[in-house]
């Protein structure tokens, strides 16, 4: 307790306020443009930190992480271009939300979900890190390869439209992660002998290609169609009242749960929390007069809770064993070494108050995304006041920033533009284009572990089914994939079944 | 329902050509890596191939038919969607040689242009002021890397960003 109070004097004074301001704006800021990712907003940050006491500069990169965490939900709203790869879910939802003109709203519900989500998992790491870092260690290959079959069960309720459609993209976006070089015995797949491909095809020039190219491309043939004489206002954000929050306590918790524990497991990351998040709301609320992928609430506050929840959760085995699980918490960790810290298991025991002073820093950021984000989203709204002619342009361009920056090479440029126009093909033949980026994701998770595990068990599956948390999340993924056949079977969710 | 065959029919074509590569490619030396390489995009192959041909079954049953104007020369606005997507084409083919900031110059008036929008003067405000606000953000202020095209543009880049 004496270590809380001292934490709260190093957060709450007016120079770590003024930081945590500073930096949450500018990890939102650097959130929502495509192409500047929440690590180079903290790389950016560093030099800004060598002279800082320990405690300031804890809270300053906290903050960006956090408020690049949730910025990139406003371009995944604005423009369907998810400004980070862990936004990817919250254009499912947030950006039909804003097309039906209820742009404040997607954006006050992804805010407020970001706020939620860092300060759950904030409060659950400051009760039980040391716990929790420790069982996330005993993960193993069977477990991982559990929790990507768990993503992908995720199709089951995004992809409603046509079921073998959906089934045929995440088959596609599984295939297409496994062009490079196989990460186990290093054989060259689906390369051609064309360089580019050895890395294989990163999953962020797909998804700008698949969402945003497609996007402008189906509205330019439908802008002469278009009422185009009524203008978008000042775009502010509208908060959740508390009542609507209290409605939705289920899909809050439960995807901030799922954020803390994916967030914990090393190298699992936002992107996937997200994708299992909006999965689970979308599976529990079938019955919503808002269908999902129509600007259901749900489908915002799911991925944006877990997105953030996972900051929390993936800090803890940074922290408490020197593990960082992300490329953001690498960054993060090299930092705090460079302030004279050492992450590890004896952080706890020699540095106490910055553990706590490290999780009162994630609540302070969290209350403080609502005054960021009401600033940035203001500024980045001007975007939508746009006439669509001039707008089109400018999102090709951003995404084509975001493409180019990953490896500096305009072959990502290409995989942009080829996907894009897959992507228009897909949407008009009703096939899955998020069934296809789930799959691209969660592909290299998925078959490595898979293998991995084999080669473990000495080419034996037992693995599988011998370790009880694999085990468990297998039963779980086999109900869900199971659970829409024993519904049509039993008569259970349908109105028949309802009545009966 | 013929665009959605011919679609099917190059996803088909896509799959077996994965599906013959995936079959070429060598077993692991470790014997019990039982999959290898190729054993899980062989199965995703098959797999793809059986769902695909039951989706063309069912499409080939329902006949449903689905327009796709960008492919429809003769409609107004799928002509304007596919000059877009040729003009995004050439931008991007242009950018490695003339580099970001000229490259950018031209794409964004020629596609305002495209989509309907016939005011010069807006046109050239907006293009200017967007490039130089994209090439300072991204370029200078987040050090993001920018095409920087070849000869002398690529050296007049390095004096920008």
């Amino acid at each position: 307790m004496e270590h809380l109070f001292e934490a709260f004097g190093a957060v709450f004074n007016p120079l770590s306020a003024a930081l945590v301001i500073v930096g949450t704006v500018f990890g939102m800021i650097c959130g929502t443009l495509p192409g500047v990712s929440t690590s180079l907003a903290i790389i950016l940050c560093l030099p800004f930190t060598y002279t800082m006491d320990p405690a300031s500069a804890v809270v300053l990169l906290i903050s960006v992480y956090v408020g690049g965490a949730c910025g990139g939900s406003i371009a995944a709203i604005l423009i369907k271009t998810p400004g980070t790869p862990e936004a990817v879910a919250t254009t499912f939802d947030g950006y039909p939300m804003a097309r039906k003109g209820d742009v404040g709203k997607a954006l006050g519900l992804a805010v407020t979900a970001s706020s939620f989500g860092t300060i759950f998992s904030a409060a659950v790491m400051l009760v039980a890190a040391p716990l929790l870092a420790k069982i996330a260690l005993t993960f193993q290959s069977a477990e991982y390869f559990g929790l990507g079959l768990l993503g992908l069960s995720c199709i089951t309720s995004i992809s409603a439209k046509d079921e073998a459609k959906a089934f045929l993209s995440v088959i596609l976006g599984l295939l297409i992660s496994t062009v490079g070089i196989d990460t186990i015995d290093g054989t060259e797949r689906f390369t051609f002998g064309e360089p580019f491909l050895l890395n294989g095809i990163n999953y962020i020039p797909v998804m700008i290609g698949a969402f945003a190219v497609a996007e402008v491309i189906r509205n330019i043939e439908e802008y002469r169609l278009r009422d185009t004489t009524k203008t978008v206002g000042t775009v502010s954000i509208k908060l959740m009242k508390f009542a609507e929050m209290l409605r939705m306590w289920a899909t809050f918790v439960k995807a901030s749960i799922i954020g803390v524990v994916v967030g914990i497991i090393p190298a699992a990351g936002g992107s996937i929390s997200s994708l299992i998040a909006y999965g689970e709301a979308a599976r529990s609320n079938k019955n919503d007069p808002i269908p999902f992928g129509e600007g259901n609430p749900r489908g915002i506050i799911a991925p944006e809770a877990a997105n953030n929840a996972g900051v929390g959760g993936s800090l803890v085995p940074t922290m408490v064993l020197g593990i960082p699980g992300s490329p953001v918490t690498a960054v993060i960790m090299a930092a705090f070494i460079i302030v004279g810290l050492r992450p590890g298991p004896l952080l706890l025991r020699d540095q106490p108050v910055l553990l706590n002073t490290i999780f009162l820093g994630l609540i302070f950021s969290a209350l403080l995304l609502f005054l960021g984000g009401r600033f940035v989203t203001q500024q980045f709204g001007h975007i939508l006041k746009l006439p669509y002619p001039l707008l089109a342009p400018l999102i090709i361009v951003l995404g084509l920033v975001g493409a180019y920056s990953l490896e500096n090479s305009i072959y990502a440029v290409f995989v942009m533009f080829i996907f894009g126009l897959i992507g228009y093909l897909f949407d008009k033949f009703q096939y899955s284009n998020p069934a296809l980026i789930l799959g691209l994701i969660l592909g290299e998770l998925v078959e490595n572990s898979l293998r991995k595990q084999i080669i473990i068990a000495d080419g034996s599956f037992s693995g599988f089914f011998e370790r009880p948390v694999s085990l468990v999340i297998l039963i779980i993924v086999l109900l869900i994939f199971a659970w829409p056949m024993i519904a049509r079977l039993t008569g259970i969710g349908s109105p028949r079944g309802k009545k009966g | 329902m013929r665009a959605e065959l011919i679609f099917n029919a190059f996803v088909g074509f896509f799959l077996s050509f994965l599906l013959f590569n995936a079959l070429m490619l060598p077993g692991s030396d470790n014997p019990s890596d039982l999959l290898g390489a190729g054993g899980f995009p062989t199965v995703l192959c098959i797999l793809g191939l059986v769902v695909l041909a039951f989706i063309t079954l069912r499409v080939l049953r329902y006949q449903k038919a689905i327009h796709v104007p960008l492919f429809d020369a003769r409609s107004v606005d799928g002509r304007a969607a596919a000059l877009s997507v040729l003009l995004l084409l050439a931008y991007i083919l242009v950018l490695d040689i003339i580099g970001f900031i000229l490259g950018t110059l031209l794409y964004l008036p020629i596609a305002a242009w495209l989509i309907g929008y016939r005011s010069p003067v807006r046109v050239a405000i907006y293009t200017i002021a967007a490039t130089v606000v994209v090439t300072t953000v991204f370029g200078i202020l987040f050090l993001v890397p920018l095409p920087r095209g070849i000869g002398q543009l690529r050296e007049l880049s390095y004096l920008i960003y």
